[in-house]
């Protein structure tokens, strides 16, 4: 048997068999279920959590664990300190005012804008100028080094980052107006 | 250059931080403000709100703070005077940046009410956190300053976004002065320069005379078929010219490589040079790999405009004019058909390369990446194979493989068309010039000779139009590398030759801190004020966590960095007015990744001595424990340590940079994490060493692992930028403050720590 036989078998039995992993116990201070915490603002400009009504947070961080790829779950509570008070698994399982806090607060932290038209991308010395209506409104900004500044997240999913570190999406380019992208196309 | 310095915040003169407002927001900050009031801070943000991209202001006078709109949808419905929220100064509780995903928030936490909110995309960062620095120094009761200098990120002539900060603009490169700067590089060399035209002008004649032979031969030998003593002599003046042509090609070459690889010698020299007295603070804002690439690749694009480019211009510049010079003087009719597939050639030729560029651009990207997934792959093939991902990863190369193949095919096919294109428009030309020329021979107005030689000259014409669209191109990507080396060169480098430094040859190294502030990026100091007294020999431990601010407090003592606010003084003396020859010779450092340059172990011992005699090398190696393991090796002190050292181990290392320390005798001694990373044997041998060579001078040492610092007279502990503990190993502790719950947590984690060593 060849090694390349050998190894597609090894494959082949890795998909049948799929072993159960050892359970790993995580201790932290808190860490705590989802369904003993509730968040609510008091007064209404300052976010506070509190675990089983007893304990209290202030100044409560809501992140994504997964930004792209799960963007609606594993949101991630944390402290002042940036440790993780808890986790939630799923924004579609929770409770109504709860979930419409988690999304305001994910709204007020991921400034990716998303782009709705291409009006101009210029190529310049390597550097490609873009002008281009956002979800935000009209917007100009430079990405250097196209090829890897610009991620796919998909096959049609786009993700931009320009010189500063501003984010640009284009959450799916077949949803582009032709001339868009015929420029979009040109520059990748 | 963005210097450093920092001013306090006044109403006079220029600053980067009051920017010019529109009308709206001026008359309503004059409405909203007193006649008295002076205006300290007003910057625009370009996010009105989370969700639109538009300006908005943030106004911060002596005494209040206001947010406006800058629209004008507002103003019709009059609440543009109105400010978005506006609160006296004295109601800021604190102030902070935080950083968002692709942006900010510029927080003003305030003692009643709603705290005020400025968001602000990524591209304004650097000025809100200072503007936060400053209304943080408000807050607290201080004198607010701020940074005098931002840095630009768009050009300040066309105002494209540039593509580095305080970068040079690709479309706003002065050509003409770099050209200048660029040829006075070759001024030296004059003689050989006016050589080399000379030369170019001969060649250029030498490649137009051979059709005009062949003109003779078609049409005074061939065609009457008589005259064969005419025939010798002109295909012997044919290869006559042919000898002398290849002969000026040879001294064109010859001279041209001689005059521009000087040139370019000279420039990379110039350029090194730059490099190494510019400021660390230069280094800090740039990647190693980016100055390195401009080191090898910016100065290859001037290579090759200096050496190639520009002879090749002019002797093409000079050939297009002789050519149309003689196909003018034989027939201007003819001339102006052959002239006409030259604008479509030179449009479609720039067209394409544009195209073919972007082809060009994607193809190395997808060759870089597969060069990467090989270099991944196969430096980390004992993890592929541990995790048995052969397969996996035989298919990712394969994908790779694949993109590369498909842009190699679409370039390909670009490049045929091009070619098929400007071939096209080329011989269309000549298909011109035989049907008109051809009419004219049977008018008897022209020889067939001339036809023929017209047609060679057509050829000659077309191709250097060809090229047209690359050239350009090429030369605006020479023009922006010669522009980014002459930044560097220009960049204002360390103050070695001020005249007003006072010399101090001979430190005491007695060190004073003095409310010391610093940071590296302006809005977030990592100093914040620390004082700190020392005695000359004395030894002081630092201790605490990672970006307390050691290695700063270690950095302003080198002057890698000056203080932005406060004191530092050495033997009374400001360190910013010793003579930095002085200081930096008399401060050693001995850091954790010693650092040694390929050589021999003796050149590496006396590195900071070059020519001192042997016997204080071994005199240095001896105290350093160093002198055992060296003569053990085969070549002892004559040993190549490899590039970076890399052919002794870690240890071995350590100890030739502290003999390289001990012979360097500093007044001021750096131990930074010296001890780190060595097994116990090896540790005991080192900190033996480290004990010679602590004796008598001033020493700071920071170490991890704070057993380390037993010996030290004084331990300093920092948190957060600040002095925050003082004293001996045993008052510490006895204090049972930051110290002592440092030393219990290192303590509970040295398990995990011995477990985590295994692990590496």
């Amino acid at each position: 048997m060849t090694d390349v036989d050998q190894e597609k078998k090894i494959a082949g039995n890795g998909k049948v068999k799929k072993h159960t992993p050892t359970p790993i116990t995580v201790t932290h201070p808190e860490n705590v279920d989802v369904s003993k915490v509730r968040l609510y603002r008091e007064p209404a400009w300052k976010l506070r959590l509190t675990i089983d009504g007893d304990r209290s947070y202030t100044r409560i961080k809501v992140v994504r664990a997964a930004p792209l790829s799960h963007p609606t779950r594993y949101i991630s509570l944390l402290d002042a300190k940036d440790e993780e008070v808890c986790m939630i698994p799923d924004m579609k399982r929770m409770d109504e005012d709860m979930r419409q806090i988690v999304q305001e607060e994910l709204d007020r932290r991921y400034l990716t804008s998303t782009i709705e038209s291409v009006i101009s991308i210029r190529n310049e010395f390597g550097t490609s100028y873009w002008d281009v209506a956002t979800n935000r409104g009209p917007r100009e900004f430079v990405v250097q080094n196209v090829a890897e500044n610009a991620q796919w997240l998909g096959d049609h999913r786009l993700l931009l980052v320009d010189v500063d570190g501003n984010r640009f999406e284009i959450p799916n380019l077949g949803d582009l107006d032709k001339k868009s992208l015929g420029l979009v196309e040109m520059v990748l | 250059m963005t210097t450093q310095t920092q001013i306090k915040v006044s109403a006079e003169g220029a600053s980067p931080f009051r920017e010019d407002s529109p009308d709206v927001v001026s008359a309503g900050v004059a409405a909203a403000t007193e006649d008295d009031e002076r205006v300290w801070i007003r910057v625009a943000t370009d996010m009105a709100d989370r969700d639109v991209f538009a300006e908005r202001w943030l106004v911060i006078t002596d005494r209040r703070l206001l947010i406006m709109h800058a629209n004008g949808t507002q103003a019709t419905n009059g609440a543009a005077l109105a400010a978005v929220q506006q609160f006296p100064l004295s109601d800021v509780r604190a102030a902070r940046v935080e950083p968002l995903v692709g942006g900010g928030r510029l927080e003003v936490e305030r003692h009643t009410g709603e705290p005020a909110q400025v968001y602000y995309s990524n591209s304004l960062a650097p000025k809100f956190s200072e503007v936060a620095e400053t209304l943080q120094q408000v807050s607290v009761g201080e004198e607010p300053t701020l940074a005098t200098t931002v840095e630009r990120s768009r050009c300040d002539r066309c105002h494209r976004v540039l593509p580095e900060k305080d970068g040079v603009c690709p479309a706003c490169v002065h050509k003409l002065d770099t050209l200048k700067r660029l040829l006075a590089y070759m001024a030296p060399y004059r003689a050989r320069v006016v050589l080399l035209l000379a030369i170019l002008v001969a060649e250029t004649g030498l490649d137009l005379l051979p059709p005009l032979i062949t003109k003779h031969i078609i049409d005074d030998v061939l065609i009457p078929t008589a005259n064969f003593p005419l025939l010798v002599w002109l295909v012997a003046g044919l290869f006559g010219l042919r000898v002398l042509a290849w002969g000026t090609a040879v001294g064109r070459r010859w001279v041209g490589a001689w005059v521009g690889f000087r040139a370019i010698e000279k420039m990379r020299a110039d350029l090194y040079r730059a490099l190494m007295y510019l400021p660390l603070r230069f280094y800090d804002k740039r990647k190693v790999g980016a100055l390195i690439s401009r080191m090898s690749n910016d100065s290859d694009l001037v290579e090759i405009y200096l050496i190639f480019d520009i002879p090749y211009i002019i002797s093409n510049g000079l050939m297009v004019v002789g050519i149309l010079g003689v196909l003018g003087y034989m027939s201007w009719e003819l001339t102006l058909w052959v002239l006409l597939p030259v604008p479509p050639i030179v449009v479609a030729s720039t067209l394409i390369w544009n195209r073919m560029e972007a082809y060009w651009v994607r193809w190395s990207a997808k060759w870089s990446r597969l060069t990467s997934h090989l270099n991944e792959s196969i430096r980390g093939i004992r993890v592929v194979k541990a995790f048995a991902q052969e397969q996996r990863e035989g298919q990712r190369f394969d994908r790779r493989n694949i993109d590369l193949r498909d842009v190699s095919v679409s370039a390909e096919r670009h490049w045929i068309v091009f070619w098929m294109v400007t071939n096209f428009f080329m011989s269309s030309g000549v298909f011109f010039v035989w049907y008109f020329g051809g009419r004219k021979v049977l008018g008897e107005s022209l020889t067939p000779g001339a036809l023929m030689a017209f047609i060679t000259y057509v050829w000659m014409l077309y191709q250097p139009l060809k090229w047209f669209g690359d050239f350009y191109g090429f030369m605006m990507r020479a023009y922006a590398g010669a522009e980014r080396i002459f930044e560097v060169m220009d960049a204002r480098s360390e103050p070695f030759q001020d005249p007003a430094a006072t010399p101090m040859p001979q430190l005491r190294g007695q060190v004073e801190f003095e409310d010391a502030f610093f940071g590296y990026d302006p809005g977030k100091p990592v100093l914040r004020g620390a004082s700190l007294s020392v005695r000359p020999g004395e030894m002081i431990g630092l201790v605490g966590k990672s970006g307390a601010g050691k290695s700063t407090l270690i950095h302003l003592l080198c002057r890698f960095y000056d203080v932005t606010r406060g004191s530092l003084q050495i033997d009374g003396v400001d360190i910013r007015n010793i003579r930095l020859e002085d200081l930096r010779s008399q401060i050693g450092l001995v850091a954790q990744q010693s650092f040694l340059f390929d050589g021999t172990i003796a050149e590496n011992i006396a590195y900071g001595k070059p020519g001192v005699k042997f016997d204080d090398v071994l005199r240095a190696s001896y105290a350093a424990n160093a002198h055992e393991f060296v003569i053990a090796k085969a070549d002892g002190y004559d040993m190549q340590v490899g590039e970076q050292g890399n052919k002794l181990s870690g240890g071995e290392k350590q100890r030739i940079a502290i003999a390289r320390a001990i012979l360097h005798d500093p007044r001021i001694l750096i131990l930074d994490e010296a001890t780190s990373s060595l097994d116990t044997p090896t540790e005991a041998k080192i900190q033996q060493a480290i004990a010679r060579l602590v004796e008598g001078r001033t020493t700071f040492a920071i170490a991890h692992r704070l057993s380390t610092l037993r010996s030290a007279d004084r331990l300093v502990v920092l948190d957060a930028g600040r002095i925050v503990e003082v004293g001996t190993h045993e008052e510490l502790m006895a204090q049972q403050g930051f110290f002592y719950k440092l030393v219990k947590t290192q303590q509970e984690s040295s398990a995990m720590t011995v477990s985590k060593e295994l692990e590496s």
